[in-house]
This record gives C-alpha cells, sequence and structure tokens, in this order.
C-alpha cells in the first residue's frame, strides 16, 4: 500500500504552508471527523521529514522554515491530541518542551469554575502534569490539590529517558475558562490565547531569526457558539469577530467547525422545520468563515452509503476570500478526493475509481 | 534524529500492528492495565475496555469488543418503546456485578432494583464451558465461511479476546478467570451484595442550574471513590420532560453539561464510561441541538423500533421461520475511537443491522429483508448471495 507516507501526495498541496494571514476552514459531520486532517496541517508544519512539495500559498518561499503551532482543542484532551499524534512520528510533549507547539486546553475546564492553582500560572512550566489527580473542582478541595500536582511524577512519564528532568508530561499549557458572558467572557478567553501565542513567538531556540510563523489551530470554535448562545449575548458575528481578532495575531489560521445538515440547513428559509437560535446562529457563523476563507476543505460521508474501504469524501474548494490576496500564484486547483483511514492511523487519499 | 526513529519504532510496535496479530497485542496491554475484573484490553489497540453488559452491542463497538474506558454512547430510539433503557439496565447491571460504582441520574432508587436479574451462576458456568467447546469449533468454522467478517464477533465471547487457541490457553492457565460479560435474565430480579453500592442523582430543584449541580454531585461522588474503582454513568432518558424541568432542554444548559462529563471522563486518571439515552420522538435528530450532543458524543446508535402492525410482515419471511423476527431496526451513527480518528476501516459501517430484544439477551444482527414469497428467483438469488445471512450468525 503506498499510503505509509504521513502525508499522502494527493494532499500535501493543500496542507503545507498555508499562506499569510488566511483562513483555511476545514468542515466534518458526524459521520466523518476532521481530526486526521488536522494532524496532516501538524504533521506539515512540524514533522522534521522534508517536505519536497511547495506550499499552497508561496510557491517560492522555502518551506523548510520551521513553523510553530498553537492548537487550541474545545472537543478533545490533550492525551487524544498527543497519542494520535505519536502515531504519525509526532512527539507532540518533545515539542512542546522545545517550544514549537503550545496546546490550549479547551476541554477540561470551560464550563467548571478554575481551581485555586490554576489562576495565576502564565508560565507552562507550573503545569506539570495534566491533572494527574482527579482535579476537584470543589472549592474545598482544590486547597489539597496543587500539593499533589507538584510532587515529581512517577518514572513512567519520562518516555524517553534523556532528560528525565525535563520531559515530564507537559500536558496543556493553558486551559481555559468560560465565565461570565458576552464579548467579556470571549475576549477572556482570546486574550488566554494569544498570551500563549506570544510565549511561542517570543521564546525562540536561541537563534536571533525574524519572528517565527505562527500556525494556529481552532478545533470547534462553533462549539463555544453553541454552548453559550444568544442568551449569553454570543451569536455569529461576535464569534466571527472572535476568529478574526485571534487571526491578526497569527500568520496562518486553520478553523475546524460542523457542518451537519440540521447546522447548516435549518437556518435557510427553506428549511422545514422552524429553526432555533442555535441553528440560525451555527449558519450564519460557519458561512461567514466560508466567506473569510481561502480555501475550504469539507469532509463528508459517501452519499452512496457506507463502504468499507472509504472513509469519506474530500473536498477542496475555494473561499470567499480567494484571490484577493496581492501577488497571490495559487498552485493548488478545486479537487474532490476519497479519502480512507486504516487502522493504523495512515491515511490513503485517491480519486473516484482509482 | 535519534528520537524520531525511536518514535516510529514504538507505534509501530504497539499501534500499528493490524488485528491478526493479537496474540501479543493483549498481553503487552495487560501489563498498563492491571487485572480489574470486568475491564480487559481491547483485540483492536490494546486501550482497556468493559462490557455493556450485552455481547452483541460489545460486539459492534469497532472490534474493541466491548466499551473502551473514557467514552460515552448516545443510545437514541424512536418512539414509545424503551429498548434502549433494556441496553441501558443490562449495562447497569454487569456494572454492578462487576463491582464497579454505578451512578445513576434523574431516577429514583426502584430504577436500582428493577435490574434484570443475573442468570445464577452455576447454571451460567455450565453453560459456558458447554458454549466455550462448540464455540471453538465455530469460530474456526466461521472464520473459514466468512473470512474477515466474524472478526469483530469473535472477540466479544471469548474472554481474553482473539483466535481460538487463544481461548484454549486461557483456559489451562487461569481457570478462574473472571468472566468479561453476563447473561442477565430480564423477567428476575437482580440481587448482588453490591447492588446497594450504587449512587443515585436525583433531580431535586435548588438554587443553581439542574445540571450543573447534578454535575458537581457526579463530581463529587467520583472523587470522594477510591481511585481504581471503575464507574459507570447512566442517564436514563435524558431531558425527557416528565423528569426533566423544561428550560434544561436549552442549548446552553444541555452542551456545557455534556462538555464537562467529556472533560471528566476524559481526565488520565479517571476510568469512566457513560450511557445516555434520548428519546428521539421528542427530540429529533433533525434539530441543530441533538446534532451537537451526538457530536459531543463518542458513540451514537439508533434504535428504530418496527410499528406493531409490522410483526406480521416480519414474520412472514421465509429466512427467518426458526427464529425470532426481529423487533426494530439499529442505526449506527458514530461508533467510539474509530470516528474520533476519521472512521471507516470497520467491517461492521454500513451494515443494516436488526436488533431483537428476548428475555435473556439484546441481539443485534445483520438485517436481510427475505425475499418477497412467491418470488422463486429472488429467493435463489438470495440463497446464492454473497452476503453473509443470519443464519450463518447465528448458533
Amino acid at each position: 500500500m503506498p499510503s505509509q507516507l504521513a502525508l499522502p501526495h494527493l494532499l500535501t498541496p493543500y496542507v503545507v504552508s498555508p499562506p499569510k494571514s488566511s483562513l483555511t476552514v476545514v468542515s466534518s459531520v458526524l459521520g466523518a471527523t476532521g481530526n486526521w486532517l488536522v494532524l496532516r496541517f501538524l504533521y506539515a508544519a512540524l514533522g522534521n521529514s522534508p517536505v519536497s512539495h511547495p506550499g499552497y500559498g508561496d510557491p517560492e518561499f522555502e518551506t523548510r522554515k520551521k513553523r510553530r503551532v498553537v492548537l487550541v482543542s474545545f472537543l478533545r484532551g490533550w492525551e487524544f491530541w498527543r497519542s494520535e499524534a505519536k502515531r504519525l512520528g509526532l512527539d507532540l510533549a518533545r515539542l512542546t518542551e522545545k517550544r514549537q507547539f503550545a496546546f490550549v486546553d479547551g476541554l477540561s475546564e470551560l464550563f467548571s469554575a478554575p481551581s485555586a492553582s490554576s489562576q495565576p500560572a502564565p508560565k507552562p512550566q507550573h503545569y506539570p502534569g495534566a491533572g494527574i489527580a482527579p482535579r476537584a473542582t470543589l472549592p474545598i478541595r482544590s486547597q489539597p490539590v496543587p500539593t499533589l500536582l507538584r510532587q515529581p511524577l512517577p518514572a513512567s512519564s519520562g518516555s524517553d529517558g534523556a532528560s528525565p528532568q525535563t520531559v515530564r508530561e507537559p500536558g496543556p499549557t493553558k486551559r481555559l475558562h468560560f465565565a461570565g458572558s458576552g464579548l467579556a467572557a470571549l475576549d477572556t478567553i482570546e486574550k488566554e490565547i494569544t498570551m500563549v501565542i506570544d510565549e511561542l513567538k517570543t521564546s525562540g531556540p536561541g537563534e536571533d531569526e525574524d519572528e517565527p510563523e505562527i500556525l494556529l489551530v481552532i478545533d470547534q470554535p462553533d462549539f463555544l457558539l453553541a454552548a453559550t448562545g444568544l442568551s449569553k449575548g454570543i451569536g455569529a458575528t461576535e464569534m466571527g469577530e472572535w476568529v478574526m481578532g485571534l487571526q491578526q495575531a497569527v500568520s496562518a489560521t486553520i478553523a475546524m467547525i460542523s457542518a451537519d445538515s440540521p447546522l447548516i440547513h435549518n437556518g435557510s428559509t427553506f428549511a422545514h422545520q422552524a429553526a432555533t437560535p442555535l441553528d440560525t446562529e451555527h449558519a450564519a457563523f460557519a458561512v461567514g468563515l466560508a466567506h473569510r476563507a481561502e480555501m475550504i476543505m469539507q469532509l463528508r460521508n459517501l452519499e452512496t452509503g457506507a463502504a468499507r474501504d472509504v472513509s469519506g469524501v474530500l473536498r477542496v474548494s475555494k473561499g470567499g476570500a480567494w484571490g484577493q490576496r496581492e501577488g497571490a500564484a495559487e498552485n493548488w486547483e478545486e479537487k474532490e478526493v476519497l479519502y480512507f483511514v486504516q487502522r493504523d492511523g495512515s491515511v490513503n487519499v485517491f480519486g473516484r475509481g482509482e | 534524529m535519534s528520537f524520531r526513529k525511536r518514535n516510529i519504532g514504538v507505534s509501530s510496535g504497539v499501534d500499528r500492528t493490524p488485528v491478526p496479530n493479537s496474540s501479543t497485542q493483549p498481553q503487552t496491554a495487560t501489563q498498563s492495565a492491571p487485572s480489574t475484573p470486568g475491564v480487559r484490553p481491547s483485540p483492536d489497540d490494546g486501550r482497556p475496555t468493559t462490557s455493556t453488559g450485552s455481547p452483541s452491542l460489545d460486539n459492534l463497538l469497532a472490534g474493541h469488543g466491548g466499551m473502551p474506558i473514557g467514552k460515552l454512547l448516545l443510545l437514541e430510539e424512536n418512539g414509545t418503546t424503551d429498548f434502549a433503557g433494556a441496553l441501558l439496565r443490562y449495562y447497569a447491571a454487569e456494572g454492578v456485578v462487576q463491582d464497579q460504582k454505578v451512578h445513576v441520574i434523574g431516577m429514583p432508587e426502584q430504577w436500582g432494583r428493577s435490574l434484570p436479574g443475573l442468570i445464577g451462576p452455576a447454571e451460567s458456568a455450565d453453560e459456558k464451558s458447554d458454549r466455550r467447546k462448540s464455540e471453538r469449533m465455530k469460530i474456526a468454522w466461521r472464520y473459514e465461511r466468512l473470512g474477515e467478517f466474524g472478526a469483530g464477533v469473535a472477540g466479544a465471547r471469548a474472554p481474553a479476546g482473539g483466535t481460538g487457541d487463544q481461548v484454549s490457553s486461557t483456559d489451562s492457565s487461569q481457570p478462574t478467570q473472571p468472566a468479561f460479560c453476563h447473561a442477565f435474565d430480564l423477567t428476575k430480579r437482580l440481587t448482588h451484595p453490591s447492588i446497594g453500592n450504587m449512587s443515585y442523582i436525583p433531580i431535586r430543584p435548588s438554587n443553581e442550574p439542574l445540571l450543573v449541580s447534578i454535575q458537581k454531585k457526579l463530581e463529587a461522588a467520583i472523587a470522594s471513590s477510591p481511585p481504581n474503582t471503575v464507574h459507570r454513568i447512566v442517564i436514563p432518558s435524558f431531558l425527557n420532560p416528565t423528569l426533566y424541568p423544561p428550560e434544561v432542554s436549552q442549548p446552553e444548559n444541555v452542551l456545557p453539561f455534556l462538555h464537562s462529563l467529556r472533560a471528566l471522563m476524559s481526565r488520565p486518571a479517571s476510568r469512566i464510561t457513560a450511557m445516555i439515552t434520548l428519546p428521539l420522538s421528542l427530540f429529533p435528530r433533525s434539530s441543530g441541538l441533538v446534532r451537537w450532543m451526538e457530536i459531543l458524543s463518542d458513540g451514537v446508535i439508533e434504535l428504530c423500533p418496527f410499528p406493531h402492525s409490522a410483526d406480521a410482515l416480519s414474520t412472514s419471511g421465509a429466512a427467518t421461520s426458526h427464529e425470532e423476527p426481529p423487533q426494530g431496526m439499529l442505526k449506527t451513527h458514530r461508533l467510539p475511537v474509530l470516528h474520533e480518528r476519521g472512521g471507516g476501516s470497520d467491517q461492521n459501517i454500513g451494515q443494516d443491522w436488526a436488533f431483537t430484544l428476548s428475555r435473556r439477551k439484546f441481539e443485534i444482527k445483520p438485517f436481510s429483508l427475505p425475499p418477497a414469497e412467491g418470488d422463486q428467483e429472488a429467493q435463489d438469488n438470495a440463497r446464492s448471495d454473497k452476503m453473509p445471512k443470519k443464519a450463518d450468525l447465528e448458533f
């Protein structure tokens, strides 16, 4: 099988070095999730095997230049991303140590009251574990927990044994909290993420090159919209601006959103059933992002029903912002391909009938 | 780059090995998961799994032969029947029998008293040794006959998961291997010493939002139990207006609750599984809220019971004369672990499933419409069809 490459050939032009100040939208549905594609983006940016193909944004730009990646995940924890990236040969824990990667945890404590220890700790070093003991969020229990966490971890976490002092499981560098309502709450989250971005920008590994390029990957920002809604003063407009604000801090952004038909089509006036505010706001947010995106990668199920050797369909199309950049020499074309995620985590991408 | 090579080695050793080599995999994984009754490594990738209490549901879960720890299964049901509730009772009863901590949300203690009774130990032991002998032959026969198709099915009943000779080796070395999954009888009541150990979180009005207080009670209950306990969270007919006040079904209440539940379950130290049933007639799948609930779940299974009038129709099928007619269709929209990775490569995907609930088991099998009566040509075609039919899987 030719699938042993971590980056399938057909996929390479689309995931390697997205152009500067661009937004790429990856949309997924219930039965065709996009985590594997996000991992490919991470691999293209962080993997240390040479990627021979020019990027889709800058063809003559040297693609070997190291990018740094900030991954903000609202639906999946550090453990999932770490273990899945490991299957690709990407050691996120080590990359975090080397300050090339930062994980922002939007899952663990988003809606629970922050425990006392997690508030004044901007540096990731203060977070030795990803919650070794079950962290209680009740105020009475939050006092004894930090002392537990500060203790050196058992030897099992020193995965390589090379540097037992530093190779502790770094865990999520930052945990997001949603508190309050409306723009203030969004601003707090935005500030926390930009803080991580700035930290990654400034702390280079000693080289005095110009400012490193940061790729921001946001896993399902639409959840934030769905879980808060208009009653908390957050709508599609606010979320759109929130993404825009984050875009300004980084060189390229990838947003993964859900595009299931109830979430997109219920909002339209031709829908059969009355749309709830959740539906309309989600549709507005998703469509708005698509208009601002340079490239849209849609994942969906096979229309003809499930197949044993096809996981889904990937359609790459131009977004609303395509071609608006000056001097853009686009060297990718719109395409629809099939993909198959194998049990070992490798991916086959192939055209129909191939 | 030395560290990179080592990484590849690690991942290819543990993860990349395809299923057929499962004889080595469970052994490596057993070390990481200390032997807790009711928890065994998945034959697919070695992650710890626990049984749902009904073998055929275990088989359905993407080759893991059980429910992976840390995953949340959403069972949706159309209509007014309560087949999903029966699955939920099996799940809770299995937890009680395995000495796991069962947390029931929104139901009084009577719910726990009506769990299906364990089929007597002596009786089941006899049955089991008999069954195991014949099973070994059947597994071999089925592999030969069906090729890959049976792979997912085979892992579940054999305790160590895997091939036939593995079963025999565990038989000789560990004669007292605790059962992974038990058989229950819906007409009896479960009596087990640890049934009093179940915890109930009632729906009671308080001054904070209902689901927030439920979440806090749940976290407190889990935090106060000994560290290695395996927990099961059971939420019967979630959002049902006869149980839950109407404001609970607002997205800004439900979705944060499910998100926090997900966060709780994904903590590295916790060993929790959860099963939720949702009445689809009240909350249709075409609404954005339900879709978000599905996205937040690791597995989504929809039950579509046949209307009662269809009984006559389905009994008339020629192929099913010797077995019980299916009572409904079962759709898998999402399976734990598999879909999180991207989905696709499971043999069970794309099958039409039918379920039959009888006194002793909830059975899920491939659904095939019998050829219309009198249509001789179609009946012949069906016989020579490549697809394995119910008769091949049923024994």
